[in-house]
């Protein structure tokens, strides 16, 4: 473990310990531990039906795990569902095919959850939208519907729709995986720059430079497990498990 | 054969007022029809199972009854089951109503079971309750493209409501037929009651496929 990590270990925001999700005989995760603290970049990478993506929706809840526990600042994922929706309103999500919604526009978009779920005036909520649409770069296309945007646009306006809500803690779903690659880069910038601000962030992603450049720590799933976890320098470098070694072979890596 | 006009135009107030009262049937069957069939479609999908098969149930049995004899059935058994005395027009309101209720309820299970589920989550993920998500995220989606479905259950039931007819409501097709019964002027009052249906009913179609353009979502 890396000295910097030990330094942050005061204050974590996510703890998951024994995690395990079935879905029939299929066990998607198979009891996984792992730590992400305030300020950090945690990368998940691995193979497709890994787990990664599971873990990201069961930190939020949007799936139930079956064992073990995760701890958000300290309280373990309330069962009942308005206490779910509180810890829900400071993560937010960012999904691999954006889920705008496409009957309102970037600005009605991102105004959404603090008007129905924060309550906010309509004057208050369209500000902070505005606000958020121009920390993503995109003040000029506050009045353009989703349909008229490119998917790196409707991505950058996703990650505004989430950080309207003020949260803890970004949970990003392969944000880049479904994008042309001339968008991508526009996408990850957009994260980088979150990053650098000192927003904790759980990305599962295929984007190995990504996670070597931003990440903090790195994370490497196969068939629900966490077979390696350390960081970048590590992982990408001196990987010190067989399958850690296949998998970032198989992508090219080191090119 | 010869014709005389001149009973449509002897008639012109009385047909004017039936009028009336046909498209104040058919709004009113809408205005019950489609928050009751939006109700009705979200309890089939999202509700405690048994209830769930409760308003399967109630979608099953209107959805395959002959119109004319839901009719009959609200004349002869409402008064009974109720004890209300209902006047014809609630009457063939109320049978209507449900009709045309389980015919929206399936049209608007289908909208709503349309949108992908990650609209559900995404609204989900900002802290929404279900009930949140369903009023500002997948209903209007939902609503938007069976927009054309309602439109043509809107024209059916515009030209369906002539069937209360059969229970004394003074709607047009009712006093169309007793204008005819005592002048004796039979193609003269169908044709009409034919010109004024259409001359109301075009209209509407082009109206609601108007709407239907301009709302239109395109994802």
């Amino acid at each position: 473990m890396s000295s910097e990590r030990a330094a942050a270990a005061a204050a974590k925001i996510l703890r998951y310990r024994g995690v395990t999700k079935r879905y029939g005989d299929f066990a998607a995760l198979n009891g996984v531990d792992l730590d992400v603290h305030a300020g950090e970049v945690v990368c998940l990478i691995g193979p497709s039906g890994s787990g990664k993506s599971t873990l990201l929706r069961c930190t939020n809840a949007l799936e139930a795990i079956d064992g073990g526990e995760i701890e958000f600042e300290g309280s373990a994922l309330p069962r009942e569902e308005a206490a779910l929706r509180a810890v829900r309103r400071r993560m937010g999500m960012v999904f691999q095919s954006f889920e705008l919604f496409p009957h309102l526009t970037a600005l009605e978009n991102v105004a959404e959850g603090p008007r129905t779920v924060l309550r906010a005036v309509r004057e208050e909520a369209q500000r902070r939208a505005h606000a958020m649409l121009a920390k993503v770069g995109l003040s000029d296309k506050s009045a353009s519907y989703p349909s008229a945007l490119s998917g790196g646009q409707q991505q950058r306006v996703a990650i505004a729709r989430a950080l309207a809500m003020e949260p803890d803690v970004m949970l990003f779903d392969e944000p880049t995986s479904a994008l042309d690659p001339e968008t991508i880069g526009e996408v990850l910038s957009v994260m980088k720059a979150l990053a650098d601000e000192g927003m904790t962030m759980v990305v599962v992603t295929h984007e190995m430079s990504f996670a070597r450049r931003v990440g903090d720590w790195v994370a490497v799933f196969d068939a629900g497990r966490i077979v390696e976890q350390g960081p970048p320098k590590q992982i990408f470098e001196a990987p010190t498990t067989e399958r850690t070694r296949d998998f970032l072979s198989h992508l090219g890596w080191p090119a | 054969m010869t014709f005389d006009w001149s009973v449509v135009a002897d008639h012109r107030a009385a047909l004017v007022a039936a009028t009336g009262t046909t498209i104040l049937l058919t709004i009113a069957t809408m205005a019950i029809a489609v928050p009751c069939g939006i109700v009705v479609a979200a309890v089939r999908l999202y509700a405690w199972p048994p209830l769930r098969a409760i308003a399967a149930a109630y979608v099953e049995l209107f959805r395959n009854l002959p119109l004319i004899l839901v009719v009959y059935w609200a004349f002869y058994v409402l008064p009974i089951a109720t004890g209300l005395g209902l006047s014809p027009f609630a009457t063939g309101l109320a049978a209507l109503a449900l009709n045309v209720t389980a015919y929206n309820a399936e049209t608007f299970r289908a909208g709503l079971g349309s949108i992908r589920r990650g609209q559900l989550e995404a609204a989900m993920a900002l802290g929404m309750s279900r009930r949140q998500a369903l009023r500002r995220v997948i209903l209007p989606q939902a609503v938007r493209r069976i927009l054309p479905v309602l439109a043509s259950t809107w024209v059916s039931l515009f030209k369906d409501t002539s069937l209360v007819s059969v229970i004394a409501v003074g709607e047009l097709a009712y006093v169309a037929m007793q204008i005819r019964a005592q002048t004796f002027r039979v193609l003269e009052m169908l044709t009409a009651m034919a010109v004024i249906y259409w001359l109301l009913g075009y209209p509407q179609a082009k109206l609601v496929d108007w709407i239907q353009r301009r709302y239109a979502v395109t994802e």
